[in-house]
């Protein structure tokens, strides 16, 4: 189920006098079983793009299709086709609302109109995707467990939909590097049990140890896509953005300079390291 | 105690509640004058906690902390000492209240009662330093994050303030905002000599302090230079932390047989040390 964006483009408070083209003409094919990461600066439309993928947002013009059907068209079951993909917002536990955990996870299925046994399997199944302890948790209030574990119920709150795509704009935002890691381990076990992953980040490193492809927005445009290695080597243009690039690929250039082993999949630490120290052990000749 | 000792914690203990545990355990330590900190731990560490009890939002429970040589516990000191060592916290959102930056800059010297005709020098003041004298009619809500955060800094600069608290200051904004806001207060650090408290996640503002501490369960579990703390690689990742990238690299070269020095933080200084490692490898 491939998501197809055509042409897409949102242009806010259009007619008015600051009206603002967040993104332009984005073609991009989201394919099944990828994770795709969506790096830019602020202000460069990700959000805006993420938001569009489960029709949260309107285009102003372009489409938005999912297994070919546009999503935002009349006379289709929208409200059918949305519930595929599943979006969580940044800090979504700021719109965490309900008295327990287990009701704020049942929300979304509730919605759906599921029967209470299947809401309920659905719940214990999301919490378990996401480790959270179903029996000590889930009669808790939501406010008075840790900032890690809310950002995981609001996860499973989107995962309890099971959605087959995952959209996560900018999902370990503020977290401590434990509960990072917990997410982004959640993620990536996601990913590989077959969802299909959209991920919003800044975190260089995280985007170059997750992602199978990376699409870079400036200015609303899509101005760069493709998989890691090729979007990391892209050095110059990233830092002219004033995008990171990832520290190993920072060194490996700078090694490069003066002589050092090509290195394409220096955004792995561990593949760098092993380049590395091939090539120092061969005396600089060898760096395969 | 030395004479420049600026923030002291002398066998500080904090409970939240008489019965409870302790959110911070015994603490002693010593923070010169002029020193830029950084504060690392896990979520529940107690570092927020000892924050708030650095500059008298909290009373110790057991044990003193002292600001320039007052004690928090005399109520006699709170607004010297609140003055003196100002808190930037984390949501820049939640601390801004003018709807123009040059007033929210002279919100907190309304507050401590400071003359009228003293306010526009010291708000002018606080500004420059935090580079944001252009921003001064623009309301804060059209700023950045950085840029909020900065606001806040000036807010607290404006008081005179001899030491900065910051707590996880650059948690919510991007990479440039987080610069931005990192560059400001390592600048007023150093050039105008404030103490800096800094805790943070983020491994590479902890790499560019002078001094790193790193909290578990309420007790200070490492206090030494960020090349120090680094390089015991292990200790780190067993208190839920992470090490700098070059750190790990050097490491894991160490693990392939080459001997790389352990305590690398900066791409560069990565660069300088493979370099090392084999002179006749490279092209000059």
């Amino acid at each position: 189920m491939p998501i197809v964006l055509d042409k897409l483009t949102h242009i806010y408070q259009q007619g008015g006098p600051v009206a603002t083209t967040a993104i332009e003409g984005i073609d991009l094919v989201i394919d099944d079983g990828e994770l795709l990461a969506l790096i830019g600066h602020t202000g460069s439309g990700k959000s805006t793009l993420a938001q569009h993928l489960n029709g949260l947002m309107k285009p102003t013009s372009g489409r938005v299709l999912l297994d070919g059907r546009d999503i935002n068209a009349k006379g289709e079951d929208t409200r059918r086709l949305r519930f595929q993909v599943g979006l969580v917002f940044q800090y979504p536990e700021h719109q965490l609302f309900e008295e327990t955990v287990y009701k704020d996870i049942a929300f979304g299925p509730k919605n759906m109109g599921l029967s209470s046994e299947e809401i309920d399997e659905r719940v214990r199944g999301a919490m378990d995707m996401v480790g959270l302890p179903f029996e000590e948790i889930q009669g808790r209030s939501p406010f008075e467990v840790s900032g890690g574990q809310m950002r995981r119920i609001a996860l499973a709150g989107v995962l309890a939909m099971r959605p087959r795509v995952l959209v996560l704009d900018e999902p370990t935002a503020g977290l401590d590097p434990r509960a990072r890691d917990l997410l982004l381990q959640d993620i990536q076990r996601l990913h590989k049990e077959g969802t299909t992953v959209v991920m919003i980040s800044h975190a260089m490193d995280d985007v170059a140890r997750l992602a199978t492809r990376i699409a870079v927005l400036e200015k609303g445009r899509l101005v760069m896509e493709g998989p890691p290695e090729v979007v990391f080597g892209r050095f110059e243009e990233l830092t002219r953005m004033g995008l990171d690039v990832p520290q190993g690929c920072q060194l490996a250039r700078r090694l490069r300079e003066i002589g050092g082993p090509q290195i394409p999949d220096c955004y792995l630490l561990e593949s760098l390291a092993d380049s590395l120290a091939a090539f120092l052990k061969g005396g600089g000749g060898d760096a395969a | 105690m030395t004479d420049n000792a600026h923030l002291v914690c002398d066998q500080l203990t904090y409970r939240y509640e008489p019965e409870a545990m302790p959110a911070v355990k015994d603490i002693s330590l010593v923070i010169p004058r002029g020193q830029f900190t950084a504060i690392l731990g896990h979520n529940g560490s107690g570092k927020s906690t000892l924050a708030k009890l650095l500059n008298g939002l909290f009373l110790p429970s057991e044990g003193h902390v002292t600001v320039s040589g007052m004690d928090t516990r005399e109520e006699k000191h709170t607004w010297d000492i609140r003055q003196a060592a100002g808190m930037v916290f984390q949501n820049p959102d939640n601390q801004l209240v003018a709807t123009r930056v040059y007033d929210d800059v002279a919100f907190g010297l309304e507050n401590i009662g400071v003359p009228t005709q003293e306010m526009p020098p010291r708000i002018d003041e606080a500004l420059k330093l935090t580079g944001m004298s252009e921003y001064a009619d623009r309301p804060p809500h059209l700023l950045s994050g950085g840029q909020k955060q900065r606001v806040a800094i000036a807010g607290i600069l404006a008081m005179q303030p001899e030491a900065l608290i910051l707590d996880e200051a650059t948690a919510m904004l991007d990479p440039q905002g987080r610069k931005e806001v990192f560059d400001t207060v390592a600048r007023l650090n150093r050039e105008q000599g404030i103490t800096v408290v800094w805790i943070t996640h983020f491994m590479e503002e902890a790499a560019r302090a002078q001094r790193v501490m790193v909290m578990d369960h309420g007790a200070m579990a490492m206090d030494g230079t960020p090349r120090e703390i680094f390089s015991r690689v292990e200790e780190v990742k067993a208190l839920r932390l992470d090490v700098p990238p070059m750190t790990k690299l050097a490491h894991m070269l160490i693990a392939r047989g080459i001997q790389a020095a352990g305590d690398v933080l900066a791409v560069e200084e990565m660069a300088r040390e493979v370099i090392r490692l084999c002179p006749s490898c490279w092209i000059n």
